[in-house]
């Protein structure tokens, strides 16, 4: 305190400018900004968000708030009481969402990085006693299912995959199930909007829903193309995507449409089309156990 | 302020500069180094959450200098909007005023705001005829976007006009039209002469040239070609005035609604009656010395004196147009 007092004093006093520009370095090198700035900057190249600026200040609005709060979860000791502890918690959420949303899944450096952060952030929260071993079950459900919804899935369909993926409250997330679960929820979110887009592709006219036969034509191949034989990953991606090129997709309706001729079939509505191939999906998440 | 896709297959250094993320960060430490009793107490962190909050909000260029209000495109569109927001209620009381006044209002927002800016805007809304003529808030304030925010821009389309009228090609690229042109204009050289302007095809094709060069600062080329194609011959005031006009463009800017909603907002209303009130009192106590102090030297004497009156005048027409308003609602 003192040495800042003299600091500041000291720019107020002599003129000269050279002395003024020491004094600014000294006051910036002990006031943290250099290193605030560059963790700033780090942060933002790699998100490279799509508004710096909205970026920048978000980031420092959570840096803020993080100092102003103190250290979550520690301070009162046993005092915390439970209300306060839920605000905390739904903000530490908040913030890891935030990060997880900074960057699309494919971009994988830059989503990986923004995973490990927002586990940092969450394995900090919770209950007064901070699990040992990761993010408490209860709050990586929680954070799973905003996932779901911020990716534009209705709850009917992402509660079959949850299910699937959730965790019990007491147990503690590790970060590669953490990274995994965030992963497949992204994906999963993905997958659903281009399966609706295949929809209204295949219905051809948005009034009207589309044929049965054709829509099965558009599963299996669908199917068949998530069933990829074993090897290494790249040969798979590259296989599956030779299985769903639109060529295949267009062949496997025309044969349905050679066979069937051109009755009017019975039809198959976005619903069950949408729940089909979230089935496709969610069978094939692993559970590990 | 909003990037595409590809902002990730940049190099690091191109998306900070595409972003003006550096000219920000410098800039508040700098504030921070001016302020920096005030801001150590209020917490160095959450001093930089607020810098970046107002300007991700647009309000950081209220009463800074003029080169900071120039420096980014976002700065730029801030301030007109700010102006709008601050004056809106002159239009809606619709009065007219001079481009001095402007310019003092201008001045209440950023001090150093430099009346050749006014002066260039009032010779778009007045077409460069006439100067001391009064002008209202929304033919002002259109072409004042287009003169502060596409500055550069216009400068350098003025030394392809003036280049055009003289005869002058700098393009090279069209010589085989206007050569074939010559002949036609050399029969009718004399109509040509007491015509106003350039040939706007020719115009328009050395301006897509400059846009080349400018990369993002200058209005969308499909909108100057609109604006272009509707008359053969072109003056490079009614080309100004046109991009003023033109909805697109502001649009793109994206600083001003359209023109008929120019001066409705009926929630900002109330906020602003007092906001105006506030401007209005405490900075005329001040104009009178600040108006003694503009670094411009006043064309005429007599102006100052009168803007002076109109201005206590203006106060009291000010509020009996309110008090009328109020007495019909």
């Amino acid at each position: 305190m003192a040495e800042k007092r003299r600091s500041g004093g000291g720019t107020v006093m002599p003129d000269s400018k050279s002395v003024k520009s020491e004094s600014d370095k000294e006051f910036l090198s002990q006031a943290g900004v250099g290193v605030l700035l560059r963790d700033a900057l780090l942060k933002l190249v790699e998100a490279r968000s799509e508004d710096p600026i909205g970026f920048l200040a978000e980031h420092f609005s959570n840096l803020a708030s993080e100092s102003e709060s103190g250290p979550v979860g520690g301070g009162g000791g046993d005092g915390g009481e439970p209300q306060e502890n839920t605000v905390e918690e739904q903000q530490q959420l908040s913030r890891a969402l935030w990060h997880l949303s900074l960057a699309h899944h494919s971009q994988r450096s830059a989503f990986n990085n923004n995973i490990r952060l927002a586990y940092d952030l969450l394995t900090q929260c919770g209950s007064i006693q901070r699990v040992p071993g990761g993010v408490q079950g209860r709050i990586y459900t929680e954070m799973l299912q905003c996932l779901c919804s911020e990716g534009g899935l209705s709850g009917t369909t992402a509660a079959p995959l949850l299910r699937r993926i959730r965790c019990h409250d007491y147990e503690a997330v590790p970060f590669e199930l953490f990274r995994q679960g965030v992963q497949t929820c992204t994906a999963f979110a993905d997958y659903i909007r281009k399966s609706q887009c295949l929809y209204a592709a295949v219905a051809s006219r948005p009034e009207r829903p589309a044929e049965r036969s054709l829509c099965r034509a558009v599963l299996a191949t669908l199917e068949e193309a998530l069933d990829t034989s074993h090897g290494a990953d790249s040969a798979r991606f590259l296989e599956a995507s030779a299985k769903i090129s639109p060529a295949k997709l267009a062949q496997a309706m025309a044969d349905v449409r050679g066979a069937g001729e051109q009755q009017e079939g019975p039809t198959m509505d976005a619903r069950e089309f949408e729940d089909a191939a979230a089935a496709l999906f969610i069978a094939r998440v692993r559970v590990v156990i | 302020m909003k990037m595409n896709a590809d902002r990730f297959t940049l190099p690091t250094d191109d998306y900070l500069a595409e972003t003006n993320a550096l000219f920000y960060l410098s800039d508040a430490v700098t504030q921070l180094l001016e302020h920096r009793e005030e801001y150590t107490q209020f917490g160095i962190v959450r001093y930089f959450a607020e810098y970046f909050t107002s300007v991700k909000n647009g309000n950081h260029v209220l009463f800074r200098e003029f080169s900071y209000i120039k420096a980014t495109p976002h700065n730029r569109a801030s301030f007109i909007h700010i102006f709008w927001k601050c004056y809106r209620q002159i239009g809606k009381n619709g009065d007219l005023l001079t481009v001095l006044e402007y310019s003092s209002l201008l001045q209440l927002l950023c001090p150093d705001f430099p009346a050749e800016v006014v002066q260039n805007t009032a010779r778009i809304v007045l077409m460069d005829d006439a100067m001391d003529c009064l002008m209202s808030l929304s033919d002002f304030i259109y072409s004042f976007q287009i003169q502060f925010y596409y500055e550069e821009f216009l400068e350098s389309v003025l030394v392809i006009y003036e280049d055009l009228l003289e005869g002058k090609n700098p393009n090279t690229v069209i010589v085989p039209t206007s050569s074939s042109a010559e002949p036609l204009s050399s029969t009718a050289s004399e109509d040509m002469d007491t015509q106003e302007g350039v040939d706007s095809f020719v115009f328009l094709e050395c301006i897509k040239g400059l846009c080349e060069r400018f990369k993002h600062k200058h209005p969308s080329i499909s909108a100057i070609k609109e604006v272009l194609e509707g008359n053969p011959r072109v003056s490079y005031y009614s080309f100004l005035m046109a991009l003023a006009k033109h909805e697109g463009i502001s649009q793109d800017i994206g600083a001003l609604p359209n023109r008929s909603d120019l001066l409705m907002d009926p929630e900002m209303d109330q906020e602003l009656e007092r906001l105006v009130a506030q401007v209005a009192i405490s900075p005329t106590s001040n104009s009178s010395s600040s108006a003694a102090g503009l670094k411009e030297p006043p064309k005429k004497a007599s102006p100052r004196k009168s803007l002076h009156q109109r201005r206590r005048i203006e106060m009291e027409s000010d509020g009996s147009t309110e008090e009328t308003d109020s007495s019909e609602n």
